[in-house]
């Protein structure tokens, strides 16, 4: 077969997948990307009533352990807490007093919460315990003033919240299918991850975008991983398979099964000799996660091409799944041209000099595959505001934007969250 | 240049390296990013002749509990690493087409010597 044949071959063979999520295949606006009015209804009718993905349990080890969560769209700090019971809890990070913060860390563990502008003191299940000179306030009932309680549930490990007083649906019935399928994925080296973190002067979107598809990959990366995401036989990288569950869905990517690095990198040769990685460059060796790559929901064809599935929970969070394992990416909108990033990239402890060696290897390519993909938004996202374009163009392989752009309008247009999620 | 740290014996001649003996990767990443090039390939290629013999060094030792010495050569390594990228990926400092400085960070890496 001659290499046109080949390549045509392959292009039907990972093609269709827009037909399969039932989307329209016309150019998309530009619109969402730029409009203030569509980014405060987006604020409105998607993060203030979606159930958001915040965090892991690991990140509370122990009771009295908490994380603060700050969340610049709804204008909240939230303050996420292990409590006496085990049990996870989410509150405002408001005093009942005038309202300043009782948590000023980031992280840490303490049974109690003491706001430092009158010493409010607050149990860490959300009580207020005391109130200094509380005989000097008027009919005053301690127990009507704990912190504001927070709806928050666990999926798999993850924590979520959701800022509804009252949600209209549960956690449950926002997963829906795709919780039930990845529900009991393991999740390994959740205990022990690298954190990455930047602000974009770049819409929320622009970013998920970036790390939605793999059409991208040999353009911006073409020398950190360019070759590892496509060869000859699928030079532009068309997904391998693609699902979608209400606004949920996984694109699995194409990995290079030939992959070997060039004669010229002799340093990651070097970290990675000995290793099976499988078709990526990971931080933990494949044998390590035979469970988790065994999952039915993980590389749900078990192609041998297979290099990443990129599994996008609804609104704003990536959960990807590798040969060696997992991380995630938060795009947390600021406003409409401003976004929080964090990636948690989860590996192995190192136990051994080689380990730790290799580990800095991935570490340090994963930061340069960072710069490629987070420098580029910037450029994307002035180059959209500026008015020359009213439309974009999205190629099938780019199905996961044109689905999420569908989900977030379907969220905007939508009176209830359950009409939202019909 | 910085004063020179102790190295082990058999190692000493690294010693004009000791700039690159950097306690975490954020670090040892912004200084790569800041580098001539040609001062990234000088200690690329004279850390890449010795790596296999301080890897085998280095493996009797606890990644956890190394003494000064062997902590600076390991710190060296971690660097090669990172300069890796300079010189067999980019052909230059950084990643081409990306502005500098820009503000993307290793908040937490990974542990010994990450942040």
């Amino acid at each position: 077969m001659s290499q046109a044949e080949n390549t045509a071959a392959v292009e039907e063979l990972y093609s269709g997948y827009t037909d399969q999520f039932g989307l329209d295949k016309g150019p998309v606006p530009v619109e969402p990307y730029i409009s203030e009015a569509y980014f405060e209804l987006e604020r409105e009718k998607i993060f203030m009533r979606s159930w958001l993905r915040i965090g892991r349990v690991e990140q509370l080890p122990e009771p009295g352990s908490f994380f603060v969560k700050e969340l610049e769209i709804a204008k909240a700090s939230i303050i996420i807490t292990r409590g006496k019971s085990g049990d996870i809890k989410a509150f405002h990070n408001v005093c009942s007093h005038r309202g300043n913060k009782v948590a000023l860390e980031s992280s840490g563990k303490k049974g109690r919460f003491v706001c430092r502008y009158h010493n409010w003191t607050y149990s860490n299940e959300g009580d207020l315990l005391n109130v200094p000179d509380e005989k000097s306030f008027f009919d005053f009932d301690k127990k009507q003033c704990g912190l504001t309680k927070v709806s928050c549930d666990t999926w798999n490990g993850f924590i979520f919240i959701n800022l509804q007083r009252e949600p209209e649906v549960t956690l449950q019935e926002f997963l829906g299918e795709f919780g039930e399928l990845f529900g009991d994925m393991p999740t390994p080296n959740a205990d022990n991850c690298v954190v990455i973190e930047t602000r974009l002067k770049a819409n929320w979107k622009i970013l998920s975008d970036a790390f939605a598809e793999s059409y991208h990959i040999t353009a911006i990366h073409p020398k950190t991983i360019g070759s590892t995401f496509s060869s000859d036989k699928n030079p532009y990288s068309h997904p391998i398979s693609a699902h979608s569950w209400g606004p949920h869905k996984q694109i699995c990517t194409y990995g290079n099964p030939e992959y070997k690095p060039s004669p010229k990198e002799i340093v990651e040769t070097l970290a990675y000799k000995g290793a099976d990685m499988g078709n990526v460059l990971a931080a933990a060796q494949s044998d390590a996660v035979t469970d988790f790559t065994a999952h039915p929901a993980v590389n749900p064809t078990k192609s041998k091409e297979w290099a990443v599935d990129i599994v996008w929970t609804f609104p704003n969070v990536h959960i990807d799944l590798s040969p060696g394992g997992f991380w995630t990416h938060e795009f947390w909108p600021v406003s409409v041209k401003e976004t929080y990033w964090q990636s948690r990239f989860y590996v192995p402890p190192a136990k051994t000099i080689r380990e730790r060696f290799q580990q800095e290897h991935y570490v340090s390519r994963l930061l340069e595959i960072f710069v490629e993909d987070l420098t580029n938004c910037e450029r994307t996202h002035n180059g959209v505001e500026s008015g020359a374009k009213d439309v974009l163009y999205l190629q099938d392989g780019e199905v996961g934007i044109r689905h999420h752009l569908a989900m977030v309008a379907k969220w905007i247009e939508a009176d209830t969250v359950k009409d939202a999620l019909s | 240049m910085s004063e020179e740290k102790p190295l082990p014996v058999g190692f000493e001649s690294l010693a004009r390296f000791s700039d690159w003996c950097l306690p975490t990767t954020q670090q040892r990443w912004m200084k790569r990013c800041e580098s001539p090039m040609e001062e990234l390939q000088e200690f690329y290629y004279v850390m890449l002749k010795e790596a296999d013999r301080i890897l085998d060094y280095l493996d009797d030792f606890n990644l956890h509990d190394l003494p000064e010495p062997e902590e600076n050569l390991f710190l060296m390594m971690l660097s090669l690493s990172n300069v890796s990228m300079a010189v067999e990926l980019h052909g230059m400092p950084r990643a081409p087409y990306s502005p500098w400085p820009h503000g993307i960070k290793l908040l937490e890496g990974v542990a010994p010597y990450g942040s």
